[in-house]
């Protein structure tokens, strides 16, 4: 997987823009809350420099190959796309008060989506560590970025309908990384 | 907001199950030492020599449920299983193997039939078939190269020129020649005389330097890359060991793109094969979603398939990033089959131990080209594991 790959599967599973939609909102509303959106977004980049960063560990407990374990983050990336295509707009979810609203659910369920976490094992153990950690940057800072972005009825329909693209990109980032896998020694 | 937690969770913790269970099941590789991988590779190949028959026929299958030998054969893998043997003796120097496998080597040198320059073997009364002749060229020159003996470079040209005779302007290869008329069967292919064909040519080639046999396999192993299997009506690419073979012995300077993208397409079949094969438990749930552990001759081919083109990894820089993997994949491989062989011990409780031990079954039936696959696995993977413990 060569950068700008790598890059756009951590910018479609993290799916910026309809996470966006399911951030918590600022009490005058309209607008994220930066705190906990930036919060969330480097608990969840800690926890993928986690995951990519040990993946050769857990993936020798487990007994499973890299190769094997790229076949099997294809199938959970394609679940979470189809899924995405069919419900592209987050479910609503109870948020915890204060700063824990960066915890619950801008880090989980928002932020470290099975996708993500899949992702994470699937390039960490190939791509490396520093690799995936720089993608999933970009991926958690763009959501932090959209925070600005005002809600309202047209910039609902523009995130929901760049969400839905984003999707599809996801499903492409599904194919390639069944078939590199297959292919893979 | 915990109930909802409590949701995620549990859809987290189902995923991960049927993720486990369906997708990923441990690849279990039992460890395995040098020791281990020679021994296996003896009784293997002491199973063939023990049913090496009088008349240079081997014992092609034994069922262990009906106690029950086989009576079926087949030319190509009697040629292959001769081969084998030759490979055996090469990389063990036992005379013992050699003597087996110049027995089954008469037994085709008493079959042959003259053509129009070319010479083969064939059964009596049958078509001369490719496959079979490649096998039995390969087996030839591995002989010329284990013993220096030049004694049969005049029957391996002649199975040279068959071969080449069979060959169409596209590099397809007929899968027959009628023993009729003397003529290739137009029409007719094989899933695996192709690849047979051009190993052997590469191997007689290495055997008989400045002949131009080597050149002759060439477009053979482009026509298996770029058109064989759509040309031929296969729906997936073929795993084709044989061809892994002719690009692991092809000289250097014939490597080209098209042939390296053809080794690096073969190691990731084999690969994935094998992983595949190390997913398997035979037990269980693993059962019906991995079915049982695979036929020791697929699993075999898979191995020596990737073990074939271990040194193209070792030397064309386009393929060494592939060394690593297929060294474990290899070294699974022969811990797999290590412990699937039946052991002396337990093929003492079987009803006939001799035609138990050293063997691998699937589903209670063993056949030759089983031992014959798997012991050129074991062969291909053991200065891998041999490597591996020199740096422990």
């Amino acid at each position: 997987m060569n950068g700008i790959m790598l890059a756009t599967a951590y910018l479609a599973a993290v799916n910026p823009p309809r996470t966006r939609l399911g951030m918590p909102e600022s009490a005058a509303g309209g607008r994220g809350r930066p705190g906990v959106a930036v919060l969330g977004a480097a608990s969840a980049l800690m926890a993928v420099a986690a995951l990519a960063g040990g993946s050769g560990t857990i993936l020798a407990i487990v007994e499973v190959t890299p190769e094997m374990f790229r076949v099997a983050a294809g199938i959970v990336v394609a679940v979470a796309a189809i899924a995405t295509l069919f419900r592209p707009r987050p479910a609503e979810e109870p948020e915890a008060s204060g700063w824990r609203a960066a915890l619950w659910p801008v880090f989980f369920p928002r932020l470290l989506g099975a996708e993500v976490v899949a992702l994470a094992l699937a390039t960490g153990s190939t791509e490396g560590a520093a690799a995936s950690v720089v993608a999933a940057a970009l991926a958690f800072g763009l959501v932090v970025v959209l925070g600005a972005v005002r809600r309202g009825r047209l910039g609902d329909r523009l995130l929901l309908n760049t969400g839905r693209l984003v999707t599809v990109w996801l499903m492409v980032v599904a194919v390639y990384l069944i078939v590199d896998g297959i292919r893979a020694v | 907001m915990k109930r909802r937690l409590a949701v995620h969770l549990s859809l987290w913790a189902l995923g991960l199950v049927v993720l486990r269970v369906a997708v990923i099941p441990a690849e279990v590789c039992p460890p395995v030492d040098a020791a281990g991988v020679r021994r296996a590779v003896s009784e293997a190949a002491d199973w063939i020599v023990r049913g090496l028959g009088e008349d240079g026929r081997f014992v092609y299958g034994y069922d262990l449920a009906a106690d029950e030998v086989s009576t079926d054969y087949n030319a190509a893998r009697h040629a292959g299983v001769t081969m084998s043997l030759y490979q055996v003796f090469e990389a063990t120097g036992d005379p013992g193997y050699l003597a087996a496998a110049d027995t089954g080597l008469g037994y085709m040198l008493d079959r042959l039939v003259d053509g129009e320059g070319w010479t083969a073997w064939t059964e009596p009364g049958w078509d001369v078939a490719t496959g079979a002749n490649g096998l039995f060229l390969a087996g030839l020159a591995l002989r010329h190269r284990a013993t220096g003996d030049p004694s049969l470079d005049e029957v391996m040209r002649g199975v040279g020129a068959f071969l080449v005779g069979q060959q169409e302007e596209n590099g397809a290869v007929l899968a027959y020649r009628s023993i009729g008329t003397g003529e290739p069967m137009t029409g007719w292919y094989d899933p695996f005389a192709t690849g047979e064909a051009a190993w052997a040519l590469v191997l007689l080639g290495r055997a008989l330097p400045g002949e131009g046999w080597v050149e002759s396999a060439l477009p053979v192993i482009d026509y298996i890359a770029n058109e064989r299997d759509a040309a031929e009506g296969y729906v997936t690419r073929l795993p084709d060991h044989w061809a892994a073979y002719a690009l692991g012995d092809l000289p250097v300077e014939h490597l080209d793109e098209t042939r390296i993208g053809l080794a690096a397409r073969l190691a990731g079949y084999f690969g994935m094969r094998l992983r595949f094969e190390a997913q398997r438990t035979g037990e269980g749930v693993n059962l019906w979603l991995r079915w049982y552990p695979g036929p020791p001759a697929g699993v075999g081919t898979a191995g020596e398939g990737i073990g074939a083109l271990l040194p193209l990894t070792l030397t064309e820089p386009a393929l060494q990033g592939l060394r690593r993997n297929v060294e474990e994949r290899l070294v699974c491989t022969a811990g797999m089959m290590v412990d699937r062989q039946v052991t002396g011990e337990k093929a003492s409780s079987m009803p006939r131990p001799h035609l138990a031990r050293g063997a691998w079954f699937y589903r209670g039936y063993t056949q030759m080209d089983d031992q014959q696959h798997v012991l050129s696995a074991l062969l291909a993977a053991l200065p891998v594991v041999e490597a591996k413990e020199g740096e422990r």
